[in-house]
């Protein structure tokens, strides 16, 4: 841990210690979780013992047989307290003396009891004293000029000041005696920028014409035709897609696919392509089915609210499954628009930020008339049906086949039920019947079958014109809550849905009703009041996000033009992104950061705007070294105040995709629904439990266009991630991602050095090279320049031709055996029916699967190629920018 | 069975022994390193608890499906009395639809045998277990909160039921490192099959990608991609290594102002040394025949086969400083016909885990290492009809569970806390699964309310809000 966060740590245990706990508190750290444990088991939960129901204040006031348990305000009259203290004949909890409750929890009873006994742990915001500096994201935005910057003292040419970004990065460097760096070579500043913006490399050529041309109008150029590129959108929305932890599948036990989640995916790289402002972003994800019914776009936008985890099965408790939802709804939307922890207030006010309980509520009331809607819409023009025919005959083609496994077996059962009981019978019996006739496994393998057949019939659904989106109050004919269905939310609880304080977010534990709210905490601290929520089932969430974008709200602004920030920078100017709350770093620029979320809301939320005055500044085009690093890391080792630009290692995407891009295999194809890409083939076989089943087979496309297109377009499935794309740090779809890790572990070079996939690529790029140049020296140019966007230096060019002769040598000596099939896959699988093990081969059409080049199938030269264009995927120059 | 199933059975070929100088660091990558703090090396080193450890490593024992603890370790004789008679169980707004219902009680089918010195009551079933009973501590008060296999096996893996948090493995490994820096210092051995919810199931979650849990695949590489495909040969992975080794020696001259280089270079050497270290540890058929027959190893019963060879692994694993190592056994789940499932798993885990106990016991190894047998949740002691069927097993119960320790500082050869007569319920020493971790951490030497990450706008820890020590776990 970081020494300064615990040693803040350790004064906020200390200042909160030396006041005695009051009531609230006692309960909530103490008298609560004992009277679970302890009590509740019998008096409350599944039994009410002598007539005791210890969950309430009144009931417990009420008491039991025995009389009332507590007498508020007077511990020595509480018969609970001679119970827990065995001052009498009634000792408990039950057990003797080895069950006797410690003496500090007593203790804790007494002083709770004489604290009027309160069943609730919320206090008023702004109770505590919050100090002024962890209040700052609270606080109005400023009106900030930006500073003038005076000559140098040290008598060197003065650092240009591009955009006023720069004045506030070389005021700030002047201030820490930080001297800033110089520009960055052309080469490092195309390659930055264009992953930057787009997530791939610079070709050859555009390399080329932006080193022959010094002007600074060519860099405008180069970021305005990377601005410009469908490609961008590609990239940044990745970005939004990590904050809102977007997958195709749902999770859990069945990990069933979102119908069409895509849509949502597709939209969200839309409106950065179309530079879609964003409060009207916002508006649309939150509540675009309220705002604007008949854009179908908004409709669209609220699969942001559907983004989780979540499952209800007849395992599950409705009840449990609801509040999941509610309160991941409600966390969420307070840490991807407001970048504030709001999920802390659950349990117990917010132990750093002013949230109260309560206002956590509030905001879950919003949301508490929101049903899941699988709402029909049809397909946009604007919407891609790429992948839809090959789709459709793929789930066709397994679904006949699972559907023709199951009649086989039936038909089985039906020949023995008319050996017995005659034909005509036979033909006429239902599904329950013929089960009774089926043998050994047989009645297992069915019900697999149909599991199977299921799971892709849901995911067949993807090309139905149907969204995975949200209504106030639930449509019956929309309703998306399939799995358990009977036992789950109807249409009156939605009409009557009342939210209450849930104390320890537990809802068994329901204390005072809330009405929709907004946080009070942004009225107290910024002037700008908090709106009215309304109550009627419809207008809750239209309401929230109108509060939300209000330019008065001083959170909104500054959360995404800090995200901009972070997503070019490597690190935000506040540098937790999710968290502008105490426990988050404090911006390093705070002057600037208003400056920016003003001109961001002046510019109408355009977020291009903001990439433009980043990406033109010379803060931003700085290089990589300095003339004084010794000093620089000593004095800022973490880069914060941009004397020099971070260096990065590219994200798990960029990586692949680069890897693709490169050898020329890239698919431009856009949008549509997720592709499978080639994964690791052990992990595409493993046997996967999902409820009563063996999830079906990860099969990769086919046709190597689908298989290959940007990794933003691949199918997300919470239960299989890539595992290329896990071990690189892609982001967790189960938790927002603030920021991608760059952790570098020993398994990444297995992947990268060993898999079939980085083999496989670099056998197209050596292809590609062998077509695009002739002589060897030509083509070790051409792989430099696709890799590096440079030629190799002399030194690389004699050692890159001894190793290719070397190769060579080796290739030509040894021919690699042909590529063999895949054996069937057989899961092993133990049947909830008989208790029996049994093996199950997974059902897998048979496809022409165009495969990759292997090396048997190419020449000596090419292999070397391939071992060269291996090396280069793997070298520090390529998975590094500058 | 088809052989063709089954798992560890690899031998290390040369092939797997290959490289390592060619990624020679070369002095400048050197002196980089030692300036950098960045550097990966040594980031799973081996770290000062908190506490005095009672152990130093851990093999969990996962038990997927729910384990009944009504027909195991916990028996009910009540059940017999009860057997057959129905009831209705009112749906509630709080109880999952499958345990309600029409319903019927159900005896355990099986018979129990007194075990151990105190002569405690196990499954008849558990023959060769039974002779370790008094190195084992039962533990009859836990309690799990969901009745859903994957909320409930992240649950007991991560504190967290929804998943997304690091599991118990990753924390260990994050504070106290591992004692072999070639191995991962969180091993997974999964069934063929994973489980529900599967990966999260050993993520890192928050934490950094060092303490993932790296799932030893039970066939072809044990670790991803951890060999180059068949088609290529030694020297030429030799070679690709030396020329990648030389252009990064190069970039590194050009890049002095960028510390990580070094620490990516030298990640390639580490993943080289577990390449050449991983064969050898999992290479069960180094150990003396005796041994491998004492684990059930190459026994016909192709499960007792599976197990055993992952309890001897674990053995290894642990001996040559893997920190944690989980096994998982699933096919617990047993609805209807328990006799005949939960009689099969019995059959599957006894040689096996009973193997594993009196191994590290006659090494010594158990008294370093903590043993925890546990499922996600335990089962009711009644049934739903289903169908109008009665078919005699049992639904999911999550106030009582089935769960053992033994080994580094558990007690030996003891029951703590009850259940109630029927065991739907923990009477006696209930406490919640984060106890359970809490308890578990205090004996590997560390503190959960000391051991925090900063992840979401706070302190993050196993237990999740903190939690106790359960002192009757703790010798």
């Amino acid at each position: 841990m970081n020494f300064r966060r615990l040693t803040t740590l350790l004064s906020a245990a200390a200042s909160i210690a030396a006041a005695s706990p009051t009531g609230e508190e006692l309960f909530r750290d103490t008298i609560r979780p004992t009277l679970k444990q302890q009590c509740l088991g019998c008096h409350g939960e599944a039994n009410t013992f002598a007539k005791l129901d210890l969950r309430t204040r009144e009931a417990t006031l009420k008491g039991g047989q025995r009389g009332p348990a507590i007498v508020s305000g007077n511990p020595d009259s509480s018969l609970l307290l001679k119970v827990i203290d065995h001052s009498g004949e009634l000792k408990m909890p039950p057990g003797g003396d080895e069950k006797k409750l410690p003496p500090r929890i007593r203790q804790a009873f007494r002083e709770w009891i004489a604290a009027g006994a309160p069943y609730a742990t919320a206090r008023a915001a702004g109770k505590s004293d919050y100090a002024e500096e962890d209040l700052w994201a609270f606080r109005p935005l400023r009106e900030i000029t930006p500073p003038s910057i005076g000559p140098p003292t040290n008598g060197m040419d003065p650092a240009p000041v591009r955009t006023p970004v720069d004045a506030f990065i070389l005021s700030k460097l002047a201030d820490k005696r930080l001297a800033p760096g110089p520009r960055a070579d052309r080469l490092s500043l195309i390659r930055r920028v264009t992953f930057d913006l787009t997530g791939l490399p610079p070709t050859p050529e555009e390399v080329e014409a932006f080193l022959a041309d010094p002007s600074d109008q060519a860099y405008k150029n180069l970021v305005e035709r990377l601005l410009a590129s469908p490609r961008y959108g590609e990239r940044w929305a990745r970005h939004w897609l990590d904050v809102t932890r977007y997958a195709d599948t749902s999770g859990y036990s069945n990990d069933f696919e979102r119908p069409n989640a895509w849509r949502y995916r597709d939209y969200v790289i839309r409106s950065f392509n179309n530079d879609q402002p964003y409060n009207r972003f916002i508006l649309e994800q939150i509540a675009g089915d309220e705002l604007f019914p008949n854009n179908p776009e908004a409709i669209i936008a609220t699969g942001f609210l559907r983004t989780g985890p979540w499952e209800h099965t007849g395992m599950a408790v409705a009840a449990v499954t609801r509040q999941l939802f509610l309160d991941d709804v409600t966390h969420h939307v307070g840490q991807a628009f407001l970048g504030l922890t709001v999920g802390c207030a659950r349990c117990h006010d917010h132990k750093f930020d002013p949230i109260p309980t309560k206002d956590y509520y509030r905001l879950q009331a919003v949301f508490s008339t929101t049903a899941f809607a699988r709402r029909p819409l049809p397909f946009q023009r604007f919407e891609s049906s790429e992948g839809f025919e090959t789709g459709k005959k793929r789930y066709a083609d397994i679904i006949a086949h699972l559907d023709r496994r199951q009649k086989e077996l039936t038909d089985r059962a039906r020949v023995r039920l008319a050996a017995q009981r005659g034909e005509e019978i036979a033909a006429n019996a239902t599904s329950q019947v013929l089960q009774r006739f089926l043998e050994g496994n047989e009645a297992e393998t069915l019900k697999l079958l149909r599991k199977q057949a299921m799971i892709h019939k849901v995911s067949a659904r993807r090309f139905e014109p149907l969204t995975t989106s949200v209504t106030s109050g639930l449509v019956d004919e929309w309703n998306d809550v399939t799995s358990g269905a009977n036992s789950y939310l109807k249409a009156p609880d939605y009409e009557n849905a009342e939210t209450h304080v849930l104390i320890g977010g537990d809802i068994q534990a329901p204390a005072d009703k809330v009405t929709p709210g907004v946080l009070e905490a942004v009225d107290r601290y910024s002037g700008f009041a908090a709106s009215e929520i309304p109550s009627a089932v419809a207008g809750r969430r239209a309401a929230l996000a109108k509060w939300i974008v209000d330019p008065r709200n001083p959170l909104t602004a500054r959360v995404m033009v800090n995200r901009i920030w972070q997503y070019h920078f490597g690190r935000g100017l506040a540098a937790n992104a999710n968290n502008f709350g105490k426990m988050g770093k404090k911006p390093s620029h705070p002057e600037l950061l208003d400056w920016l979320a003003n001109f961001f809301i002046e510019r109408d939320w355009s977020v291009k705007a903001v990439h433009r005055v980043i990406l033109y500044s010379e803060a931003y085009q700085r290089s990589a070294e300095h003339s004084n690093l010794k000093e620089l890391q000593q004095k800022d080792p973490e880069n914060i105040y941009l004397a020099r630009f971070s260096p990065r290692r590219l994200e798990a995407e960029e990586l692949r995709d680069a890897m693709l891009a490169v050898s020329g295999e890239l698919s431009g194809s856009r949008g549509g629904p997720g592709t499978y890409p080639q994964i690791n083939a052990g992990v595409a076989s493993q046997p996967r439990h999902i409820q009563g089943s063996l999830a079906p087979l990860y099969v990769p496309e086919a046709e190597r266009r689908r298989r290959n297109r940007r990794s933003i377009y691949s199918f997300q499935q919470r239960g299989l991630m890539d595992p290329m794309i896990e071990i690189f740090n892609g982001a967790n779809p189960d938790l927002t991602c603030e920021r991608r890790e760059s952790s570098t572990v020993p398994t990444q070079a297995f992947t990268l050095l060993n898999s079939e996939q980085s083999h496989e690529m670099a056998l197209i790029m050596a292809q590609r090279i062998e077509k695009e140049a002739s002589s060897l020296e030509g083509q070790i140019d051409r792989a430099f320049q696709l890799a590096y966007g440079r030629a190799p230096t002399e030194e690389e060019l004699q050692l890159t031709r001894r190793h290719l002769e070397k190769m060579q040598q080796h290739h030509a000596a040894k021919r690699p055996k042909p590529r063999t099939e895949p054996p069937p896959v057989v899961g092993t699988i133990s049947s909830e029916l008989t208790g029996e093990k049994y093996e199950f081969v997974q059902a897998r059409v048979a496809e022409a699967y165009e495969h990759n080049p292997h090396p048997s199938e190419v020449g000596p030269q090419t292999r070397a190629l391939g071992d060269l264009a291996l090396a280069l995927f793997n070298s520090n120059e390529f998975v590094y920018l500058y | 069975m088809r052989r063709a199933n089954r798992v560890f059975t690899a031998r290390p070929s040369r092939r797997e022994f290959l490289f390592n100088a060619g990624m020679g660091l070369g002095t400048v990558a050197l002196s980089a390193m030692v300036q950098t703090q960045n550097a990966q090396a040594g980031v799973l080193s081996p770290k000062q608890g908190h506490h005095p450890a009672r152990a130093k490593n851990c093999i969990f024992l996962l038990m997927t499906g729910g384990p009944s603890h009504i027909d195991t370790f916990d028996p009910k004789p009540k059940l017999a009395d009860l057997h057959m008679t129905e009831f209705a169980k009112e749906r509630t707004k709080f109880e999952a639809s499958m345990n309600t219902g029409k319903r019927y009680f159900v005896r355990s089918p099986f018979q129990f045998r007194r075990a151990g010195k105190l002569g405690i009551e196990i499954n008849a079933g558990f023959e060769r277990f039974s002779e370790c009973v008094d190195d084992v501590c039962f533990y009859r008060g836990l309690q799990a909160i969901s009745v859903n296999h994957p909320t409930a096996l992240f649950h007991i893996n991560t504190g967290n039921r929804f998943g997304g948090d690091p599991a118990m493995g990753s924390w260990v490994t994050y504070g106290l490192g591992s004692e072999n820096e070639n191995l991962p210092g969180f091993v997974v051995l999964p069934d063929l099959a994973y489980p529900q919810g599967g990966a999260a199931n050993w993520s890192n979650g928050f934490l950094p990608a060092h303490y993932q849990g790296t799932p030893l695949r039970p066939q072809g590489a044990p670790v991803l991609d951890m060999n180059p495909p068949e088609y290529v040969s030694e020297e030429q992975q030799r070679a690709n290594l030396d020329f990648l080794g030389e252009m990064n020696r190069g970039h590194m001259q050009r890049h002095p102002e960028h510390a990580e280089l070094a620490a990516r270079i030298e990640s390639y050497e580490l993943a080289f040394r577990m390449q050449a270290e991983m064969p050898g540890a999992i290479d069960i058929e180094s150990e003396p025949e005796s041994t491998r027959e004492l684990y059930g190893v190459g026994s016909d019963n192709d499960d007792i086969d599976s197990i055993g060879r992952r309890c001897l692994l674990a053995r290894r694993l642990v001996e040559r400083g893997v920190r944690f190592v989980q096994v998982i056994v699933g096919g617990w789940d047993s609805h209807d016909y328990i006799e005949k499932a939960h009689g099969s798993r019995v059959e599957a885990v006894d040689q096996p885990i009973a193997a594993l106990l009196k191994d590290l016991k006659r090494t010594g190894l158990l008294k370093e290492t903590l043993v925890v047998w546990a499922g996600e949740f335990g089962r009711s002691p009644d049934n739903g009809i289903r169908g109008g069927s009665k078919l005699w097993g049992r639904d999911h119960n999550a106030p009582a569970m089935a769960f053992w320790m033994a080994g580094g500082g558990a007690p030996r050869g003891k029951i703590v806390g009850a259940t109630d007569e029927t065991g739907r319920t923990a009477v006696e020493v209930v406490h919640p699964i984060k106890n359970m971790h809490v308890t578990l951490l205090h004996l590997l030497g560390l503190d959960d309310a000391k051991l925090t990450y900063f992840a979401q706008g706070r302190e993050k820890q196993l237990s999740q809000t903190g939690g106790e020590l359960i002192r009757e776990l703790v010798a």
